[in-house]
């Protein structure tokens, strides 16, 4: 028997049958959701939208194509849920459009849905990810046309489509490389193929079997579950169920006899010993995945309904040890002395932590309040353990005391007179490893010299210096160790001495460093001065937690 | 501004841009997004859309205290569920930025500044 045309009724029947196989099959494509975030909803989502689309189709009543073809899209555009289920909603609205004036439609109708539903798919999407449910549809909306061709009989072309679909679905892995590397196919290219699928099924009047005929293997699910665990785990202490469990259970007759088997009640049992659960049944076999913290458990449950076959075991916290490598704790520190150490003083936590990433050996927490004493500084050239040693003291209130630890050191201390902090990070940034003391001293000297520093801070009394007025409360700019601005309000004193330091023509970059006293609407309300004053000025803020100076700038 | 991490290693700075330039990349993968918006929209009067090297003029990092929000201007296809796409982007910017630069983000705001209409639809 052949069937020319395809009437509104009965193509509501396909959508039903669609729908229905989806929701039998959900729990599988769940188990294959990695892309493009691995949370395992994918089924659950184009089951919902799929969901939402049968019921409209459902109070249709209606024999024209059009209408049910329509109903079934707002349907689906209403209940949209996630990525894949607004995918499925724009693929069946050009499908809809494309044959809303018909009362039935050909094999020739129908591929140029598929092709109008596809068109309008990609046209909402900026960057398509080929690899996933588009793909799929793109590629059988092309076999339609072709199979539009070869037949007029709708369920061989119908036959046809899915064939290709499934083909499609297959390639997926050598499109998209996360599902190459976990092993799996593309969770919404296989909920729509299961939903044609149910489209031919219906056609050619069978019963649906339970699960999809392109049904995901166990191992493919399994490989989906571990790379959702391998995004969860940092760490092999947090691994809470320690064994990755699978085996099978042959089903006796005896036994079932005794304990009827339910895939549903034995899975709820399983959830309770673990996780990463994966059950999947037929007459004969279950097989079951999970992660347990005692794997004999799980099979003992297994067990009752006949016998174990094909398990393993593994013990996923050695797996994960060797994986992440763990590290060892530091290392004692050797007896050699390094060839070069810098020692720098700094204050606030901030600040300390910036020095030593930019590769400071030993910071000492001084600053204007707390300046460290030659006694400090002298320790800390022994700890530094080397036999050259720079010393950066980024404050002129200091040097004098570096210059006395320099003298009284066994080892080689050079002494870089950096002012301020400013100053120390970029004689640190100039540093090479590869020259000489002297030359290190030269250059680092340079690049010091190079940079202009601002400091902000309050007056704590009233004051006369370099000429101006200075009263308590009042904030005062300090640039290159003089004071050039003083303000009642902070911001307006931050501005006045940005905009007296920066030389347009001249300086490309400036840092800020937020002290401790600083707020973030305080920055930004300065980054937004600058963006708008000096556009051309690249502008980066580190939280230096100084005390005392609201900010450091340094212009370069 | 920028994000800082500290690791067995020493210490990775992450600036802003970077987390914008993320952030709007991953949006642009989203299904039903057509387009991110200029955030000064309201002040240039049309929504321009922005070209790729440019993703990060619609994303905005802030940080307060402790937390990172992120404000997204997107522009949305015309007969999506604008509602679900939002929460799509949601879902797979924190992921990515979460993925890739280890990032926990506290919120991620969504501004829908336009919807696009295709040209057969007019």
């Amino acid at each position: 028997m052949t069937t020319r045309t395809l009437d509104g009724a009965t193509f509501a029947q396909m959508v039903l049958s669609g729908a229905h196989h989806l929701t039998n099959n959900a729990k599988m494509i769940d188990a294959l959701n990695v892309f493009p975030v691995p949370d395992g909803d994918t089924g659950t989502n184009m089951n919902l939208s799929m969901t939402s689309g049968a019921n409209e189709v459902r109070n249709v009543q209606n024999d024209h194509v059009g209408e049910v073809a329509k109903s079934f899209a707002k349907g689906l555009l209403m209940g949209a849920r996630g990525n894949s289920g607004v995918i499925l909603s724009q693929l069946f609205r050009g499908f809809s459009k494309a044959v809303e004036d018909k009362q039935t439609i050909t094999t020739a109708d129908l591929a140029e849905a598929f092709d109008a539903g596809v068109k309008t798919a990609y046209k909402a999407v900026m960057k398509p990810v080929e690899g996933t449910i588009l793909t799929v549809a793109k590629d059988s909306a092309e076999a339609a046309q072709k199979a539009a061709e070869d037949h007029e009989d709708i369920i061989d072309f119908m036959e046809d489509v899915l064939k290709h679909a499934n083909a499609s679905l297959k390639r997926t892995p050598e499109l998209l490389p996360v599902l190459k590397e976990v092993g799996v196919v593309d969770s919404g290219g296989q909920g729509l193929v299961t939903i044609y699928e149910g489209f031919l099924a219906n056609l050619k009047g069978e019963e649906l079997p339970e699960s999809a005929e392109s049904t995901p293997s166990m191992d493919e699910m399994v490989n989906a579950e571990h790379h959702k665990l391998a995004q969860d785990f940092m760490d092999t202490s947090e691994i809470e169920f320690g064994y990755c469990t699978e085996f099978m259970v042959k089903f006796e007759d005896e036994k079932l006899q005794e304990n009827p088997f339910d895939e549903d009640t034995f899975r709820n049992e399983l959830s309770e010993i673990g996780d990463s659960l994966l059950v999947v049944s037929d007459d004969e076999l279950v097989k079951v995945h999970v992660h347990a913290e005692h794997p004999g458990d799980a099979m003992n449950l297994g067990q009752r309904f006949g016998s174990l076959i094909n398990m393993k075991i593994e013990n996923m916290r050695e797996q994960h040890t060797s994986i992440v490598g763990e590290q060892k704790k530091s290392q004692p520190k050797s007896q050699e002395k390094a060839d070069y150490a810098i020692v720098t003083v700094a204050m606030g936590s901030g600040i300390k932590e910036m020095f030593e990433s930019l590769g400071a050996t030993v910071v000492i927490e001084g600053g204007q309040t707390m300046n460290p004493s030659t006694q400090d500084l002298t320790e800390a050239i022994q700890e530094a353990h080397a036999k050259n040693v720079i010393l950066l003291p980024n404050n002129k209130n200091i040097i004098m005391a570096a210059e006395q630890a320099a003298d009284l050191a066994e080892d080689n201390v050079t002494v870089v007179p950096t002012k301020t902090v400013p100053q120390g990070m970029s004689a640190l940034l100039a540093f090479n490893p590869e020259v000489s003391i002297d030359d290190n001293s030269e250059s680092m000297q340079e690049a010091a010299s190079a940079v202009k520093t601002g400091q902000l801070t309050y007056a704590v009394r009233d004051t006369q210096i370099d000429g101006m007025d200075i009263e308590e409360g009042n904030f005062m700019g300090i640039k290159d160790g003089k004071i050039s601005i003083t303000h009642k309000e902070k911001l307006e004193a931050a501005k006045a001495l940005l905009s007296d330091m920066i030389d347009e023509e001249e300086d490309e970059i400036l840092t800020i460093l937020q002290g401790e006293e600083a707020t973030t609407e305080e920055v930004e309300a300065l980054e937004a001065f600058l963006e708008e004053n000096f556009e051309d000025l690249e502008v980066e803020v580190h939280k230096g937690n100084q005390p005392i100076y609201s900010f450091i700038f340094s212009v370069e | 501004m920028s994000i800082d991490l500290n690791t067995n290693y020493g210490h990775v700075t992450i600036t802003n841009d970077v987390i914008a330039t993320v952030a709007g990349g991953a949006a642009v993968e989203c299904y039903g997004i057509v387009g991110m918006a200029s955030k000064n929209q309201l002040k240039d009067g049309i929504a321009e859309i922005l070209r790729k090297e440019n993703f990060s003029r619609g994303v905005i990092v802030r940080q307060e205290e402790e937390s990172v929000h992120i404000d997204m201007y997107i522009i949305v296809s015309y007969g999506t569920k604008i509602s679900e796409v939002a929460h799509n982007v949601q879902s797979q910017v924190k992921y990515t930025l979460n993925q890739t630069v280890g990032l926990s983000v506290d919120s991620v705001n969504i501004y829908i500044q336009g919807v696009r209409v295709a040209k057969d639809e007019e």
